[in-house]
């Protein structure tokens, strides 16, 4: 078997393509007058937290990492290096992309590590390195097992997963509008992902896709960008700091804090931590869903339209 | 990458955007035009708590929001806006203003602008609160 395999670190080298790629949205804004927002502090804080990703990756990875190496160790499989199975493991890895960033959404323990990225107001190319510095303790790494014991080997599925994040970089942007109608059917673009970013209860929980947005549409969670309804980016309930510290671990504390309340049963404790982000033993906050509920009860005309419930009555 | 290329050059460039972010006048904070922008900020983070009565600060930079489940305040986050319920919060006079320690690790201090009859009037206010 091959275990002497070197891939580059792609993301690495893709830092200084990241501050140009910055520096020229900012550039556009300010000269244009649209396609954006900036601000000094928000931007500082996703930038910080994108180099904090970056260090954690760096004292943390060899976890991920060595967990792969074992498996490579098990497997009696190993597909090479082509060109086709590079490709075949983009996908694949895109596909495990899409349901680790769902588990994400759905679910509290991993959101804790999700959220910050969903902590800035803003949505601009700095918003995309608001990246997380826990990552490793969601144990998401197990998502991408059956691909090594596929036979493909775990640099080469780090080296794609690094691809599919490059590729998530410039989709953090209000400067492009709609791209062709056959790029826009396809693939993950700053359409289809400033919705995923929206705190508007229609946008909440949708387009969970990295690369291809054909997994939205084949698991019914796509919700196109409305004409009539501009994106509100953010949490729904927005941070009241930019202190790094709390963004990267506020959802952390927040199970803690829920999940040792006095008068629990272990079965809620646990289900602080794994059911969706809003569950409560008491039923007194909203998950998304209760939220979109009651948002379609307010406004009825909405209901059964992308992104929401039918009315109650109407539910078959 | 060698960790001795890429350390100066996030360092370098965290500095350089933050600083350019700066100068071209993009720090500056949000304000609060009147009392209906105020009320559509607080709405906007609790929309099932309608304020009965809103108290526009001074400079406009924040508001203090009464409804029928208690007080709460909005504030600016950059150019932006946020809003807590005030359950629980400790006042302090500050030369510029109040502060405001709240019991939440996604606010945990809030410095509010305030005259100070003004600040002097928010204490009373949120003395209730507390």
């Amino acid at each position: 078997m091959t275990d002497m395999i070197t891939f580059p670190d792609v993301v690495n080298w893709a830092v200084p393509l990241f501050i140009a790629a910055i520096l020229a949205e900012l550039l556009w804004i300010v000269i244009k007058g649209r396609g954006g927002r900036y601000e000094t502090r928000d931007a500082l804080t996703s930038l910080i937290m994108g180099a904090g990703n970056v260090a954690s990756s760096i004292l943390l990875g060899f976890v991920a990492y060595g967990f792969f190496m074992l498996l490579w160790e098990i497997t009696p499989l190993d597909l090479g290096t082509s060109i086709g199975v590079i490709v075949l493991c983009f996908v694949l890895d895109d596909l495990r992309y899409y349901w680790v960033h769902r588990f994400g959404h759905r679910i509290r323990w991993v959101w804790a590590s999700h959220v910050n990225h969903h902590s800035s107001q803003h949505y601009n190319l700095t918003t995309a390195l608001r990246q997380t510095w826990t990552g490793t303790f969601t144990f998401m790494m197990v998502v991408r097992a059956p691909l090594i014991l596929l036979g493909f080997h775990p640099a080469m599925v780090l080296f794609v997963g690094g691809l599919n994040l490059i590729y998530q970089f410039w989709i953090h942007t209000e400067a492009i509008g709609r791209l062709p109608r056959w790029f826009e059917a396809v693939m993950n673009t700053p359409s289809h992902h400033r919705v995923h970013h929206g705190r508007n209860p229609r946008y909440l929980d949708c387009n969970y896709a990295g690369v291809f947005i054909i997994w939205d549409k084949l698991f019914g969670t796509f919700v196109p960008e409305m004409e009539e309804e501009k994106v509100d980016y953010g949490l729904v309930h927005n941070l009241g700091t930019f202190n790094p510290i709390r963004v990267a671990f506020h959802e952390w504390v927040g199970i803690v804090r829920d999940a040792t309340q006095p008068g629990l049963t272990w079965r809620e404790r646990l289900n602080y931590c794994v059911m969706p982000p809003g569950w409560s033993h008491d039923d007194s906050r909203e998950t998304s869903g209760a939220i979109k509920a009651r948002h379609v009860r307010q406004n009825p005309d909405l209901a059964d339209t992308p992104g929401l419930p039918p009315l109650p009555d109407q539910t078959p | 990458m060698p960790l001795s290329i890429l350390l100066p050059m996030v360092v370098l460039g965290i500095a350089c955007i933050a600083v350019l972010l700066h100068l071209l006048g993009l720090s500056r904070r949000a304000t609060l035009p009147d009392a209906a922008a105020a009320r559509a900020a607080w709405l906007r983070e609790f929309p099932g708590d309608a304020p009965v009565h809103v108290t526009l600060c001074q400079d406009h930079s924040a508001a203090l929001i009464e409804t029928e489940t208690g007080r709460g305040v909005v504030w600016p986050m950059g150019a932006d806006t946020t809003a807590r319920h005030l359950t629980g919060a400790r006042t302090r006079r500050t030369k510029t203003g109040l502060r405001l320690d709240l019991p939440d690790y996604t606010a945990p201090r809030i410095h509010l602008t305030l005259a100070p009859d003004e600040a002097a009037a928010w204490q009373d206010a949120l003395k209730e609160t507390a």
